[in-house]
């Protein structure tokens, strides 16, 4: 029998592998993440609502069922923990809010429904910014996320709690949503694999909005191909997301090919200043196992990109005035206060104003798309630094700034912005022992070609496989 | 118009909300900020056509 700390620290792949063939139960897999979730998140607070005992019974129910024949496929049985943004049918969902911190939704999100029917077993609602608005995990009602690797830091948001979690080892698979950099930026900080695949793949029915015209749905693990068999049973067409694409059925998993030789590789050097030198260094060292594998890097002078972090910003300022409208006339005193001021001010957004960040935008995809007749990925350092001291709250992330400038916070947010699939990857571990990330960031629909360049990088590199000390102590 | 003007026009658009001063102060320089985006954005989106796309094609394939 296999001990359950060293169930933790299987991947998806192995764990499924072992389901399939019964060498190991459900109930093995959930109560193994259950009790390490229990020994750490008091270190952590990467939860809101842990449904621990439906889990069990859920777990002894995908063991009957593999018993029986009826094994549904490589989630079933698998402890996985989701964003407390997704509804969750009789499991409270709070959105990391005091106004939904005792709501319990009918009916599950189109998430849900899909891991639900995959087999996958919810363990736990994992915390994030408020509504998910930050780029911390700090702006909780419940309190801020901490980093696995250190505690003092920040996990990254708004997905912060599902980014610690698998960082942690607490289930090998989370899914987050990403309306600026909420999915690849706290993969970064927790040295983990986070995925968004192109606007309108996966359904956001059931999740709340953060800005309507950019949130994702995103993933994160601890390897590529744990991502692309997370990805598999939830990609697909939804007709109550107005957003969602129709498309193949899923089989990124099938289609993973780690061959990018000719692979054209964009670099944006002009957002690469002001980048930490540590971070620049790790992110050169990456750009030498596309350079092996064969693959042509390519210099873009793209400089539209400059407006990319204040349009997105304030696109997102603006829609997310419109969704929360009510209940800011209403609770605004119930916010969190951060939160709550960048509604208001999105507020006074006016109508005018927000077609002109339109155009903008619009400016800025037509440059991207021209930059993509020349290249298939556009990679750079995911973060400008490792993750910021929680002290230093959202002043750490250092690009909380609306202003045209030629800092690399316009990389982290062109992706989101517009619809672009994107990949954080670990490349690194800084002198201050804190995980380093580079970003694989491709063309509309180009979500395979970004799976498999990061599967090549991940192949020669061993980053995927470290773990912070917490994790084994 | 007066950037004080300005200011209170945004104000008023929070739908008569009452807030705190120091809450307001706080609004108050986040809008001095919103005022140099849009002239900003203004400028870059020039020219630039007006977005008039419908949503997506239920026909359409990935």
């Amino acid at each position: 029998m296999m001990a359950g700390a060293d169930i933790c620290e299987l991947n998806l792949a192995e764990l499924s592998k072992l389901l399939a063939a019964r060498d190991l139960s459900s109930s093995e897999a959930v109560m193994a993440a259950l009790t390490r979730l229990e020994r750490l998140d008091g270190k952590l607070n990467a939860f809101i609502t842990v449904p621990g005992e439906q889990a069990i019974a859920e777990a002894k129910k995908a063991d009957d069922e593999i018993a029986r024949g009826r094994y549904r496929g490589p989630l079933h049985g698998i402890p996985v923990t989701i964003k407390d943004l997704f509804e969750t049918a009789g499991v409270r969902t709070t959105a990391g809010s005091k106004i939904l911190a005792d709501w319990v939704p009918q009916t599950d999100s189109a998430v849900g429904e899909r891991l639900r029917a995959a087999g996958a077993i919810i363990i736990g609602k994992t915390n994030l910014d408020e509504f998910g608005h930050g780029g911390t995990s700090t702006l909780s009602h419940f309190g801020p996320v901490h980093n696995p690797w250190n505690p003092e830091r920040i996990a990254g948001g708004s997905s912060g709690g599902s980014a610690a979690a698998v960082a942690a080892g607490i289930g090998p698979l989370s899914y987050g949503t990403e309306t600026g950099s909420s999915v690849r930026r706290p993969a970064s900080y927790c040295g983990i694999v986070g995925f968004k695949p192109t606007f309108g793949v996966i359904s956001r029915t059931g999740s709340f909005r953060g800005a309507w015209s950019q949130d994702h749905v995103g993933l994160f693990a601890r390897s590529v191909k744990d991502i692309t068999l997370g990805l598999d049973p939830v990609a697909g067409f939804d007709a109550r997301d107005p957003a969602s694409v129709h498309q193949d059925t899923a089989a990124y998993t099938a289609r993973l090919d780690a061959n990018v030789k000719q692979l054209k590789i964009g670099i944006l050097r002009r957002f690469l200043e002001g980048v930490n030198h540590e971070v620049r260094q790790a992110f050169d060292t990456g750009l030498e196992v596309f350079a092996g594998a064969e693959c042509e890097i390519i210099d873009l002078d793209v400089p539209e990109v400059s407006y990319a972090a204040m349009t997105s910003m304030m696109t997102s300022s603006a829609e997310s005035a419109g969704i929360n409208r009510q209940w800011f006339r209403e609770r605004h005193q119930d916010f969190v206060p951060h939160v709550s001021r960048g509604i208001a001010v999105g507020m006074t957004i006016t109508a005018s104003e927000y077609l002109t960040v339109q155009r903008a935008r619009h400016r800025i995809r037509e440059a991207l798309r021209r930059a993509y007749d020349r290249v298939d990925i556009i990679a750079s350092p995911t973060t400008a630094r490792a993750a910021p001291l929680i002290s230093d709250a959202v002043k750490g992330n250092g690009d909380d700034t609306r202003h045209a400038s030629y800092n690399h916070s316009n990389l982290l947010r062109f992706p989101s912005m517009l619809g672009l699939p994107g990949c954080s990857l670990p490349c690194g571990i800084n002198t201050e022992g804190l995980p380093m990330g580079i970003q694989l960031i491709g063309s509309w629909f180009a979500d395979q070609i970004v799976l498999n360049a990061a599967l090549a990088f991940q192949n020669a590199t061993d980053w995927h496989t470290r773990w912070p000390a917490i994790a084994r102590a | 118009m007066k950037h004080k003007d300005k200011v209170a026009n945004r104000l008023a658009l929070l739908e008569g909300v009452n807030f705190s001063q120091a809450y307001l102060d706080a609004i108050a320089a986040e809008i001095e900020d919103l005022d140099r985006i849009v002239a900003e954005l203004e400028e870059f989106a020039q020219s630039t056509p007006w977005v008039s796309q419908q949503s997506q094609s239920r026909g359409s394939k990935a």
